[in-house]
């Protein structure tokens, strides 16, 4: 079925996917700060998605850093955009990323303690075996 | 802050890398796989620091995160040593219902993320056109004065200096508060992850419970404990 | 020196203050108790002898008018009471201070302020004189006792009340000593509070009074209606404005005497209202001395001579008084005859005396009545320590029937009683001979009231059985045989200790020296009213002028012919006093016809008038009644030394022959017993109807109120349990029923499903916030591919 439907929808609209196509390679070829922020979102999903997905523990924070990593970006993306249009107070933007990485380190700490004293508890990592909070 | 060139290359090169590294992340069986991959996303995402000029950032993000908060990642995967999902035994991925609903929402996310970025760039683009022709060629004339580096081809920036001079003037009591975090991070992790021996040697049990554990765990016994 | 008469009421206070409050707190020794209580006494007396000596006799004398305090600025405003109503009918209204006309209104104001006229002069006297004497032997007697100084601070209490009662100045100051001699009177009686027979007999004795203190009362709300005053100079001036109610006509005055009466019979133990006295004897025995001999039981006496004027006025009250008084003195020397208590034959010995003053206040010689006070008090008070001299050398025994032959262990206490006992029995010259011979006389001779002779012949009679007595009483105690070395009967009525020989021993000097002063006084203090039979000798009617107790007296009794005070009876047939005369001649009945500012009207058979009629000279009437009471009073020695000394078998075989009365003698006739059956035992019985009633009825009906309450609450509570919480239970079971799987399925208790929670509202909350951009957006989107 999908392959009926992607070719005619394709053939159907050709010429606005080819004017569309065209159009991101130009702005692919010089990008600037929404390429970054782009970029930066993606992170961000795939993060989230770990994070909801994932049975082991570990596996969750590291999502959870991606998180981090991917606010981070968009911090310093914008740190960059601001040299060019407000000079003065460019660098507030990596000030910040630099308390984010402080803070990612110090909860990543935190966390891997707390997985630690579950794990001696439970002998699990697995978060769908810890749920004493269920009724 | 239009890149172009090499600068365009690599950026597209790091970026596509990041998102590849971290997808694998979320995706890879053994947990040790999905911290290098993290690793190797978040170096990806270093380098992209440097094409956006904040190299001391870049600095920071592999020393700290990549050289300890990941190093710390792989000790706990080492400690905690699950050996069925090595194995493959073991399921990875939650039960459909929430991973269904997981993967719905992040599509509707990343519809809505990308629209609202191209929306908004517009609108910014619209706003500061004319500051940003004005502040780019201030920009590069403020690079050629800076100072180039042994090839003679990378200026020295004057990132680190800015930043110093703005985190020590500006945000020096943020950066104290900092530092008090990060010290109860540590008090509180080393608390955290004890042993009931450790904590029983340190004198740190409610007595009841301790008879409690005693009884279940005799070895727990052989301990002096200080208090008796 | 009169002007200090304020502190001789208030220094036994202040005695009795210190050692009622301090004495047992700051544990005075006996000594000072002691000495507190008799050197407030002796400093009151001291300043009572200055006061009336310059009063009497000093250089700005006073006397005849009495002196107020209030004279001289101490008077205290009491009761500044307000306009009183005054009884319509009473002649207040007319020329009274403060009325005005037809409205019958009088001001009332009542001032705490000491009078010293002559009968209060001799009042203090005696309360003071013979209380010092009483509270040296109490100092005495009292050694070793727990409650050493309650007992002086009682008495002090005692004598402040009883100065009162004596130097107040209006009616109110009076009441309020007697009540409060009333209360000590209870206090003192009921000392031993242990003893199941004190207590008894303290209770008796205060309600007994109470009853004559409700006539008391009411007599005073009559007076305070009648009189629109409560002050005697006030009451006094008018009173002697009202006619002469004769026998046969009551009216107002005639109502206040009798209140007055029913009060002076519950104070000084007359018929019916004697019982308490005999029991008082309960008390310590200084106790039965100053209040039972010598003072309280006199105030009524001062009552009755204070009041002489309405007495006066009401010529049925004066017979009332003297038949009752007749009749309590014969009653009661009858049953003194067989009694065996020492202190009760005192007792009843008292009564009698008592009834033999009111005697002569019946017969309208008042001054008489305060002369046989004064003997009394001096003679009763010395054998009442005497006896209890008595009593403490035998160990506190009591009766006469184990005591004898004590005359030589006892010789002090003998010879003073031995003085005593001439005293009382009447012999010449000792001090009762004089004023009991005056109230015979005046008996006999009296043109105030009818029945003189009967009341004589009574009186007569009762001097006789005085005399047997106090006769039988010396020889069982101190002559004859010495019956306590016997062995006591197996049945003991003093028992705890059955001690075989305790030699009897005088008592210390303590106890022996007031007994010798009141032996002198009792000796000598008759002297002081010599009648008018010794004219021969003495050269005057009352010889001593102002020394003589009926000139002293004479300024507060009222005189009926003349209307007026200060003149002595008899006068008015003295030329010397012609213009009085002449105002008696001339005085006109006045507006009220029948009644007569005079004389009484005729009344019948005069005993002494029969006897001049024979004998025709005065001097000579006088000296037959004389001899006729010296005589009756040697027949009663007679006897008794015969039946007591010379052959001791008489008694019981005259017992015998007279057995019905003799048990009605021994059994008081049997008077209490009455009294229990018909009153007290009605009134617990009616108390314990009252309180069944109340517990019952009255308590039942609140204790069902509070069932019912209890009931309503219960049923409340089941219908607030089963109905309303039924409600609200099924409402919310209904609820929980519906909700509860769904509710309970989100709690998965699985964190990520939490999360994916997180994220759905975090999209929803930035939807929300670009909802208009967003919708923009859609609708571009739609435009652009269609």
């Amino acid at each position: 079925m999908l392959n009926f439907f992607i070719p005619t929808l394709a053939f159907l609209f050709q010429s606005r996917l080819v004017d569309g196509l065209s159009r991101m390679w130009e702005s692919a070829k010089q990008p600037d700060l929404s390429k970054f922020l782009v970029v930066g979102a993606l992170l961000f999903i795939i993060g989230v998605a770990g994070v909801l997905t994932r049975r082991n523990i570990i596996v969750i924070f590291m999502s959870i850093e991606l998180i981090l990593n991917a606010a981070n970006l968009n911090f310093i993306a914008f740190s960059r955009y601001l040299q060019v249009t407000n000079p003065a107070n460019a660098v507030a933007g990596q000030l910040f990323a630099v308390f984010v990485i402080v803070v990612a380190a110090a909860e990543a700490a935190i966390g891997l303690g707390i997985v630690i004293a579950l794990y001696r508890n439970k002998e699990t990592i697995w978060v769908d075996e810890i749920d004493l909070l269920k009724w | 802050m239009t890149l172009s060139g090499y600068e365009a290359l690599f950026f597209w090169i790091f970026a596509l890398s990041a998102i590849f590294a971290g997808l694998l992340t979320v995706m890879a069986r053994n947990a040790v796989h999905s911290a290098l991959f993290l690793i190797s996303s978040l170096v990806s995402v270093a380098a992209l620091f440097v094409i956006a000029g904040a190299e001391f950032i870049a600095g920071v993000q592999i020393l700290v995160y990549v050289g300890g908060v990941m190093v710390l990642f792989l000790f706990v995967i080492m400690l905690v040593n699950v050996g069925a999902e090595e194995m493959g035994r073991e399921e990875i991925f939650n039960k459909q219902k929430q991973v269904t609903a997981s993967l719905i929402f992040c599509f509707l996310l990343v519809g809505g993320v990308l629209y609202a970025v191209s929306e908004g760039y517009r609108g910014l683009q619209a706003i500061n056109s004319q500051k940003v022709a004005e502040q780019t060629a201030l920009q590069a004339a403020r690079t050629q004065r800076l100072g180039t580096g042994a090839t003679g081809t990378s200026r020295i920036t004057e990132d680190t200096q800015n930043l110093g001079a703005l985190l020590y003037r500006y945000g020096s009591l943020p950066f104290e508060i900092a530092s008090v975090l990060l010290l109860v991070a540590i008090i509180g992790s080393v608390m955290l992850a004890r042993t009931l021996k450790q904590e029983a040697s340190a004198d740190d049990v409610d007595p009841e419970t301790l008879q409690e554990e005693i009884a279940s765990d005799p070895e727990l016994a052989k301990l002096e404990l200080r208090s008796e | 020196m009169y002007k200090y008469i304020w502190l001789v009421p208030l220094l036994p206070l202040i005695g009795a203050a210190i050692n009622g409050l301090l004495g047992r707190k700051l544990r005075f020794s006996e000594q000072l108790i002691g000495g507190i209580a008799v050197g407030s006494v002796a400093l009151a007396f001291l300043i009572s002898v200055a006061a009336v000596y310059s009063y009497g006799f000093g250089g700005h004398a006073h006397w005849p008018n009495p002196y107020l305090t209030s004279q001289d600025g101490f008077s205290f405003d009491w009761i500044p009471g307000g306009a009183v109503s005054v009884n319509a009918h009473s002649h207040t209204a007319q020329g009274a201070e403060g009325a005005s006309e037809g409205t019958k209104y009088a001001l009332l104001n009542v001032e705490w302020s000491y009078q010293l006229d002559p009968l209060s002069a001799v009042f203090m006297l005696i309360v003071t004189g013979v209380g010092l004497c009483i509270f040296v032997f109490a100092t005495g007697y009292m050694h070793g006792e727990t409650g050493f100084y309650r007992f002086f601070a009682y008495m002090g209490l005692f004598m402040f009340a009883m100065l009162v009662l004596v130097m107040g100045s209006n009616f109110l100051m009076m009441f309020v000593g007697w009540e409060g001699v009333g209360l000590c009177s209870y206090l003192l009686i009921g000392y031993y509070f242990q003893r199941q027979e004190a207590a008894n007999a303290s209770r008796k004795a205060f309600i007994t009074n109470r009853v004559g203190d409700f006539g008391f009362a009411l007599a005073i709300f009559g007076i305070i209606a009648t009189f629109g005053s409560a002050q005697y100079t006030e009451v006094f001036n008018l009173a002697k404005g009202y006619p002469i109610e004769a026998i046969g006509h009551w009216g107002v005055l005639s109502w206040i005497a009798l209140g007055l009466f029913i009060g002076a019979c519950g104070k000084s133990a007359q018929l019916p209202l004697h019982v308490w006295l005999p029991d008082a004897m309960a008390g310590p025995t200084p106790v039965s001395a100053l209040i039972h001999a010598a003072t309280m039981v006199t105030a009524g006496l001062y009552m009755v001579t204070r009041t002489n004027v309405i007495f006066q006025h009401s010529q049925t009250m004066l017979l009332v008084v003297a038949l009752i008084g007749m009749a309590t003195a014969i009653f009661a020397a009858i049953i003194g005859i067989t009694q065996n208590d020492i202190k009760k034959v005192l007792a009843y010995s008292t009564v009698s005396q008592l009834g033999f003053m009111f005697m002569a206040a019946g017969v309208g010689a008042f001054a008489i009545s305060i002369f046989h006070v004064m003997t009394h008090a001096f003679f009763k008070a010395l054998m009442f320590l005497g006896a209890g001299s008595v009593i403490h050398g035998m160990h506190h025994e009591q009766d006469m029937r184990r005591m004898g032959g004590l005359k030589k262990y006892m010789p002090y206490t003998y010879w003073t009683f031995f003085a005593g006992w001439l005293a009382i029995c009447g012999i010449i010259p000792f001090s009762g001979f004089w004023s009991k011979d005056e109230i015979l006389w005046n008996a006999a001779s009296t043109t105030v009231i009818p029945l003189g002779w009967l009341v004589w012949l009574v009186g007569t009679i009762a001097a006789t059985c005085t005399a047997f007595y106090m006769t039988r009483l010396m020889a069982l105690t101190f002559w004859g045989k010495e019956r306590f070395r016997e062995k006591p009967e197996h049945h003991e009525i003093h028992g705890e200790h059955g001690h075989a020989e305790h030699v009897p021993h005088e008592s210390p000097r303590s106890m022996w020296a007031p007994l010798v002063v009141l032996a002198v006084l009792a000796t000598i203090g008759g002297l002081v009213g010599i009648g008018a039979a010794f004219k021969p000798i003495t050269g005057s009617d009352h010889p001593g002028g102002k020394l003589h107790i009926a000139n002293w007296l004479n300024p507060i009794i009222w005189n009926p012919t003349t209307g007026e005070f200060n003149v002595p009876h008899g006068a008015e047939h003295e030329p010397a006093a012609p213009e009085t005369a002449h105002a008696a001649a001339t005085e006109t009945a006045p507006a009220h016809g029948q009644f007569v500012l005079a004389p009484y009207p005729d009344t019948g058979f005069n005993l002494a008038h029969a006897v001049d009629g024979v004998l025709h000279s005065h001097l000579a009437t006088e000296w037959t009644f004389i001899i006729i009471s010296l005589l009756v009073a040697g027949i009663g020695i007679g006897l008794g030394m015969l039946f007591y000394v010379k052959s001791p078998s008489l008694p019981d075989a005259w017992a015998q022959r007279l057995r019905p009365l003799y048990n009605a003698s021994y059994n008081k006739f049997w008077v209490d017993e009455f009294y229990g059956w018909t009153i007290t035992r009605r009134v617990m019985d009616a108390a314990r109807a009252v309180y069944s009633f109340d517990s019952r009825v009255v308590d039942g009906i609140v204790n069902g109120l509070a069932t019912l309450s209890r009931g309503l609450s219960q049923v409340v509570g089941g219908i607030d349990k089963y109905f309303v919480d039924g409600i609200v239970n099924t409402v919310a079971a209904f609820i929980k029923e519906l909700m509860s799987p769904l509710f309970r399925a989100a709690q998965t208790g699985f964190t990520q499903n939490y999360a994916l929670v997180m994220v759905l509202g975090l999209m929803i909350a930035v939807a929300t916030f670009f909802a208009s951009d967003i919708a923009r957006a859609l609708k571009q989107f739609f435009a652009a591919v269609m």
